[in-house]
């Protein structure tokens, strides 16, 4: 009888992969009036302007109130004291941009975590990082965990260029946000 | 652990020239090599498949519990314990005494804030610059003379790939999915220095990491690229500091207000510094007050927000903007051969922890 072959991986695997319990997703408002936006802003070059354009826009769309919160290390997920804080302050978080290997991945980790605290999420990742988004959605237990995506690069655009991306974004977030049938198919729409 | 050293170029090749060939199966080594590479667990190379009479040679090696866990990477809900390293380094073609060595040096480069944040994952793809102190260098037979960053010796090759292939298997990170590298860098997972105690004017590495003298250590940062400076065209050593001056200056690499880089001098270099008086906290001083450009220097690069000042403010034009600021931020290494006046500017990824992890053997216990 020959020796087996050792697994370096640390995790029993089987065909299909290690079974995780599924992340909870949060129940959608019917509409984003007059709710509690929280803006978590992951500090990479263009993030705050995109995100505050978004929010100025939903303010004007749909009377929302926003809270600015600055991420406290883009490339990881945040604390869980933080995630509490943005739960009770906010009906529903949009996050971004994820536009590099570890903060793309830590948008969609926040996104996971806080749709199992009962809130709604819109991550915003450049399309770059898609494969790495969906990696981590799917160890995070939300296989096909949806977000909003805008083309790279995001940091070298002009001001007016951000504006433009942050309207071009906001249909797909707002789908995102709200209860699902009214709009096209989120995290999709981006050319 | 054996004090042979039978590794390296020099190694004589097995005699295999007479009858017929008594070494083991090719075809089914290469069966089980096609296994590996099937599995997904290989970094492009072939791996040694491991058994569980290898994998127990290398827990022989220490005193941890097999399950003790070393590192974790609580973003991907990853952890390695000790079993699963030494099954990597195995894979890795780590000797089972090297595994002392690869577990001081995961500790160490668990040590690094970039490590565990998102560096693994990053854009800017850096490889852990690993260095050895002590007696375990001639122990284990790694190369502390010349070609000093490989290849040609076993420990130095095999080590740093150990780290590389835990990162891959164990914490699961892999090429275009959690690891999103641009283009990387040559060497990645394949820089491990011996540092060259016995022609360095100046105390051991290890120690400016707090370990002591004498005592077998290894030191752990990021790295993501390293460049010559080849001068040996002067006698003055102001002339060579200015130069290397002028390489750890580059812009290209400048994205925050501070930067960090490891010196690795020649044993020339080192020694001409040391013979003009000057210590390791001075070659630093050196770097430390010189290194910088101006707010426009920045500017003509497109670069104005970089040089961002404690309040907020950025370099004016005319404004000095330096871009070291500790001896932390310039680690000063002495490795390869006394043969040329070649150094390596190397660009750290973050900054170095400061410490230093001690090897720590397997307690012997005497027989009476």
């Amino acid at each position: 009888m020959p020796n087996a072959i050792l697994d370096p991986t640390g995790t029993v695997t089987t065909s299909t992969g290690t079974a995780k319990p599924a992340a909870p997703r949060a129940p959608r408002p019917a509409s984003l009036d007059g709710k509690r936006v929280g803006l978590l802003i992951n500090t990479k070059q263009n993030a705050r302007p995109f995100l505050d354009e978004v929010g100025r826009l939903l303010e004007d769309r749909y009377g929302v109130t926003l809270t600015k919160r600055t991420k406290v290390n883009f490339a990881v997920p945040e604390p869980e004291d933080v995630i509490k804080e943005l739960a009770t302050d906010s009906d529903v978080v949009i996050t971004g941009v994820g536009d590099c290997g570890s903060c793309s991945a830590a948008a969609t980790a926040d996104g996971v975590v806080l749709e199992a605290a009962g809130v709604p999420v819109a991550a915003i990742i450049t399309d770059s990082f898609i494969p790495t988004a969906d990696a981590m959605a799917a160890l995070r237990g939300a296989p096909g965990y949806k977000y909003a995506t805008t083309a790279h690069p995001v940091a070298v655009l002009t001001e007016d260029k951000v504006r433009e991306r942050a309207a071009q974004v906001l249909d797909d977030v707002v789908a995102l946000l709200v209860e699902p049938g009214k709009v096209a198919e989120p995290g999709k729409a981006e050319a | 652990m054996t004090a042979v050293n039978t590794e390296g170029a020099a190694a004589a090749a097995p005699d295999s020239s007479t009858g017929p060939n008594p070494g083991p199966d090719p075809d089914e080594a290469q069966r089980a090599i096609e296994y590996c590479y099937e599995r997904g667990w290989s970094d492009g190379l072939p791996l040694v498949p491991v058994s569980q009479p290898l994998l127990d040679a290398f827990l022989a090696t220490t005193d941890k519990d097999p399950d003790e866990i070393i590192g974790a990477l609580e973003q991907v809900g990853r952890d390695v314990n000790v079993r699963t390293a030494a099954i990597n380094a195995a894979m890795a073609g780590c000797r089972p005494g090297y595994f002392p060595v690869v577990l001081a040096a995961f500790e160490a480069l668990m040590r690094e804030r970039a490590a565990r944040g998102g560096g693994f994952q990053s854009t800017s793809g850096p490889s852990p610059l690993i260095v050895v102190n002590g007696p375990v260098r001639k122990e284990l037979g790694f190369n502390t003379a010349g070609g000093a960053f490989g290849p040609g010796f076993r420990p130095n090759a095999t080590i740093p790939r150990a780290v590389g292939l835990i990162v891959r298997n164990a914490f699961g990170i892999h090429p275009h999915v959690l690891e999103q590298a641009t283009q990387g860098l040559p060497g990645r997972w394949q820089v491990c220095v011996a540092e060259n105690e016995e022609e360095s004017p100046w105390e051991p590495f290890a120690e400016n990491g707090g370990v002591a003298d004498g005592v077998s250590a290894v030191s752990v940062t990021l790295t993501r690229t390293m460049e010559f400076v080849d001068n040996r065209h002067t006698p003055n050593h102001e002339d060579v500091l200015r130069d290397i001056q002028d390489t750890v200056n580059r812009m290209g690499s400048l994205i925050f207000p501070q930067t960090s880089v490891a010196l690795v001098l020649c044993p020339e270099h080192a020694q001409m510094f040391a013979a003009a008086g000057l210590s390791k906290a001075d070659v630093q001083n050196w770097m430390i007050e010189k290194c910088g450009h101006t707010g426009r220097e920045f500017q003509a690069a497109g670069k104005g927000n970089v040089p961002r000042k404690p309040d907020g403010t950025f370099a004016a034009d005319d404004e000095f903007h330096r871009i070291l600021s500790t001896p932390q931020q310039v680690p000063v290494i002495v490795a390869g051969a006394k043969n040329a006046a070649i150094s390596m500017v190397v660009r750290i990824f973050g900054e170095w922890s400061g410490t230093s992890v001690p090897v720590v053997e397997k307690t012997v216990v005497e027989k009476k």
